[in-house]
């Protein structure tokens, strides 16, 4: 043993006990929750791109003492895997996020406790879930996916843009479209279903043939295809399975925008509705439950559409002007009943997979 | 591989084949050691039982339903020839740029020799996530060529990644290789092509034989790397688990294809077992010798070879510090100042320093457990070389770290303890993944403590217990320290079992570049690099610090982990 190695033993050693001084201090924060008189803390368990209404959530803060706190785990799909996954040992309290195309999912393990807020009487029949999924699931919010379109782009070539399912197979509009793969996306899953909707059992498959053969890009996310592809965030490619409230979210964002440059083709349109649940095994599953209900209350529904573009479900909640003006609501968006989606979902999947990879 | 005559065996090889034959001692002579080693074979199995038998249970029933789903479907079987197909790829394009660096390195003696070989290490202890982060800064998104979501990108990092195999292990051959013997030939009447076939080759094709093995294993189970560079567009069995594990909740299909992960690995073991097994594949350790290069052709080689490590390992790694200071149009420190919060919009819910803190208090708490296990385990294979134990311990590195990931998810989540969220789980698993590196390090150790001194210390009245900790525990204390320095790089490093098992509060430092990079926008990139290059710091001093106790004592230093 020379000096020089118990030299590099001793240092090697200082560095263990400054990082065992450094646990030390972050594992106080980790410890079980609720000793008397600290904050309590309620948990979001979501998907990466939700955004905190703040204002609400600073409302729900003063009325309840209990701070929220937001963990976030990647897509829609696979925030609920990883949530299934630990069913029972839940990250947090309250499930945000799972939508009509998946929610299914959530009886395949004891994910989630029965509650249903008083509040959501007001909700209307249609974006509700029958069964046992709707004593799970408690709808917040509904959006429309719908392939968007670069007005612009057409405009400047002369060029007449798609309005059907069929043009965008058409060779007119040959690799044009870009869209957020199904197998991770969930607006890509919605838009999966609305083909099936619209193009029926026997004629979706060819469907996505003839887009394949007409060259329709696939991205793993939304974000990836909307920031990287989309010829109005600077990409190559100006139709784009996006959100019927993407045209005002330009107009919101942007700097200087004062009108959006992408339309929506409402022929495409597919209902998504949102919802939230309690989590088996929560810590805090009073604080979870009145979460739940706050989130149907006038403060949280009102700022939905600004914080996170999506529509209010209760009804009479007042809009803000961007989206009155700018956003598509289609009349009659394609729906499959929740029921089946379920019963099937797996085998699209697998289909849509043996066709595009 | 196992032609007798003038061929390597008969070669002056190191130190290690010349070790005094060690006497078969029983386990129970061990029982520490003993305990040790059914540890990791427990800890290994359970989880891995766990994800096969969801292959054939589901739902609590026996049901070949996700067999025959996946096996007729004629997708399975292209992703396996795709995976297969890049794998050899990458070895072969591995072997193409390796071998003739190897060449350079092994026969010439030039200003910098030594420093090209460190540089071409360096990717190789660099977690893969960090690889891939740099292959990406360089054919990514604003790089001068974006090939990310092509193999294009995959094959350069892997060939970043694998270099130092090729190279290190081809030229401690070529090294060992006596250059007379060739110039014997040569006088005995050979042409420069037959000495060149009736020695050359034989001495070093083992080498190459056993390196090119390593090299497609570790492109087989590619995971990190496939998971930043591939952009969803490519993807090989073991990305395609944890897709089926993590996005289509598809447990049975993922167990499906990890029972045919390990499978492949396996039967890729054994051909490395018949390549390696007899023979110690040597990795250079010793004083490199070579002669100085004579004529243009000559420096021309070694200008080339110098340039073929600057090129696939130096450009990759400046650039990704380059792209970490790259604001908007110019250059700053924002993606830095950055690290200490989080960011809105990065996917990521924590700060990055948060994922350090995490990264380093896990990967401590794993290397050290690692180590306690290992050292004791490794006195048990150092007695028997290629025995049950010595074997067992390299299972870990056979398994998938994503079925390792995944089954470890499925176990703890099973009544009656719920232990997911149990601090200890990535600990645990990166522990398992480190512990054949430790093994490997402190066993050849073992081997070289002569008998005789264990005999004297005997004779002096010394137990067992005493034996091992006041003689031959101080004796390989050097790669004792190598070995926990491995691991501790390895668990820092760690991705495929981490990412199942982080909570999202709580991401290790490459899970945090893999969910920052994963979003597009600038603010995520340039934090996922800048968070790299803290990790390559971190990876880099331990290094460092290994070297320097290598280059001091023998048996310490960097073993390549086979």
């Amino acid at each position: 043993m020379t000096r020089r190695s118990r030299v590099l033993m001793a240092s090697v050693g200082l560095l263990v006990a400054v990082l065992v001084a450094a646990c030390g201090g972050d594992d106080g924060g980790d410890a079980a929750p609720t000793a008397g008189d600290e904050p309590r803390e309620v948990v979001i368990v979501t998907y990466d791109a939700f955004a905190l209404p703040a204002r609400a959530a600073a409302e729900f803060e003063e009325e309840t003492g209990a701070t929220i706190r937001v963990v976030a785990s990647g897509d829609a799909g696979s925030m609920l895997t990883k949530a299934l996954l630990s069913a029972g040992a839940p990250e947090g309290d309250v499930l945000f996020g799972v939508d009509n195309t998946l929610a299914g999912r959530v009886t395949s393990e004891d994910l989630l406790e029965p509650f249903t807020p008083r509040e959501a009487a007001d909700v209307p029949e249609a974006v509700r879930l029958p069964g046992e999924l709707g004593d799970l699931l408690t709808p917040i919010d509904t959006g429309d996916v719908c392939v968007n379109v670069d007005a612009a782009w057409f405009t400047e070539r002369n060029l007449t843009p798609p309005a059907t399912f069929g043009d965008l197979a058409d060779p007119a509009y040959r690799d044009l479209l870009v869209v957020p793969s199904p197998v991770t996306s969930s607006p890509g899953l919605a838009f999966l279903i609305g083909t099936v909707a619209s193009e029926g059992d026997d004629g979706w498959e060819t469907f996505w043939q003839r887009l394949q053969d007409n060259g329709v890009r696939v991205r793993p996310s939304w974000d990836d295809a909307y920031f990287t592809d989309y010829t109005v965030s600077g990409g190559d490619r100006p139709l784009i399975v996006s959100y019927a409230s993407s045209p005002p979210v330009e107009v919101v964002l942007g700097e200087g925008v004062t009108e959006p440059r992408s339309t929506v083709m409402e022929a495409t349109c597919v209902r998504q509705v949102e919802y939230a649940g309690v989590l088996a095994g929560a810590a805090e599953p009073e604080l979870a439950e009145q979460l739940v209900a706050f989130m149907l209350g006038a403060e949280w529904q009102s700022e939905l559409p600004l914080t996170n573009f999506v529509f209010p479900v209760v009804p009479g909640t007042a809009l803000p002007p961007e989206f009155e003006r700018w956003a598509a609501t289609p009349e009659d968006p394609l729906t499959i009943d929740a029921t089946e989606i379920d019963a099937r979902r797996d085998e699209w999947i697998e289909q849509w997979r043996s066709i595009m990879e | 591989m196992t032609r007798a005559g003038p061929g390597p065996a008969a070669i002056p090889a190191g130190p290690s084949l010349a070790r005094p034959r060690a006497r078969a001692v029983g386990w129970a002579a061990h029982p520490v050691g003993a305990v040790a080693v059914a540890v990791v074979l427990v800890a290994i199995a359970v989880p891995v039982v766990a994800v096969l038998l969801r292959a054939v249970r589901i739902d609590g029933a026996w049901s070949g339903e996700a067999l025959s789903r996946m096996l007729g479907s004629p997708r399975t079987w292209r992703l396996i020839a795709v995976t297969v197909a890049q794998a050899a790829a990458s070895t072969a394009l591995t072997l193409v740029v390796g071998l003739p660096v190897a060449w350079v390195l092994a026969r010439y003696r030039f200003a910098g020799r030594g420093a090209v070989r460190t540089v071409v290490l360096v990717p190789f202890v660099l977690p893969t996530v960090v690889i891939g982060a740099a292959i990406a800064s360089v054919l990514g998104p604003s790089g001068p060529l974006d090939l990310r979501g092509s193999w294009w990108a995959v094959l350069a990092a892997h060939l970043c990644f694998n270099l130092a195999v090729v190279v290190r292990i081809v030229s401690a051959a070529l090294e060992d290789l006596d250059p007379d013997l060739e110039s014997a030939a040569r006088l005995l009447g050979a042409g420069p092509v037959a000495a060149a076939r009736r020695v050359l080759l034989p001495a070093v094709a083992p080498a190459v034989a056993a390196s090119s093995i390593v090299v497609f294993l570790f492109c087989l189970t590619s995971f990190g790397v496939i998971v930043i560079l591939g952009g969803g567009a490519v993807t090989t069995v073991e990305v395609e688990i944890w897709v089926r594990a993590t996005q289509q909740f598809d447990l049975p299909g993922a167990a499906v294809l990890a029972a045919l992960q390990v499978a492949a690995v396996v039967a890729t073991l054994v051909v490395y077992g018949r390549v390696a097994g007899r023979r110690r594949v040597a990795v250079a350790t010793g004083a490199p010798g070579g002669r100085r290069p004579r004529g243009a052709g000559e420096w021309a080689g070694v200008g080339v070879a110098v340039a073929a490590v600057a090129v696939v390992v130096g450009f990759p790694l400046l650039a990704l510090v380059e792209r970490s200071l790259r604001v908007g149009d110019g250059y700053g420190l924002a993606h830095w100042t950055g690290l200490g919060s989080a960011t809105a919009g990065t996917g990521l819910a924590v700060s990055p320093v948060d994922a350090v803190v995490v990264s380093v208090i896990t990967a401590t708490v794993a290397a050290t457990w690692s180590v306690l296990v290992a050292v004791p385990a490794a006195s048990v294979a150092a007695r028997r070389p290629g025995g049950v134990a010595d074997r067992v311990l390299l299972v870990p590195l056979g398994v998938s770290a994503t079925t390792l990931g995944l089954g470890l998810l499925l176990v703890a989540g099973r009544p009656p303890f719920d232990l997911r969220r149990a601090w200890w789980l990535v600990p645990l698993a990166q522990a398992l993944v480190a512990v054949p590196l430790v093994v490997r390090s402190v066993a050849p150790a073992l081997r070289e403590v002569p008998d005789s001194v264990r005999d004297a210390a005997a004779v002096l009245g010394a137990d067992g217990r005493s034996r091992w900790w006041r003689v031959e525990l101080p004796m390989v204390r050097p790669a004792v320290v190598a070995g926990a320095g491995l691991a501790l790089v390895a668990c820092l490093g760690e991705f495929g079992a981490t990412v199942f098992l982080a909570r999202a509060d709580r991401p290790t430092v490459p899970v945090a570049v893999e969910r920052l990079m994963s979003r597009p926008g600038e603010a995520g990139f340039g934090q996922a690099m800048a968070l790299s290059c803290v990790l390559v710091a971190l990876c880099g001093v331990l290094l460092w610090l290994l070297d320097r106790a290598g280059s001091r004592s023998r048996g310490g230093g960097l073993r390549l982990g086979l």
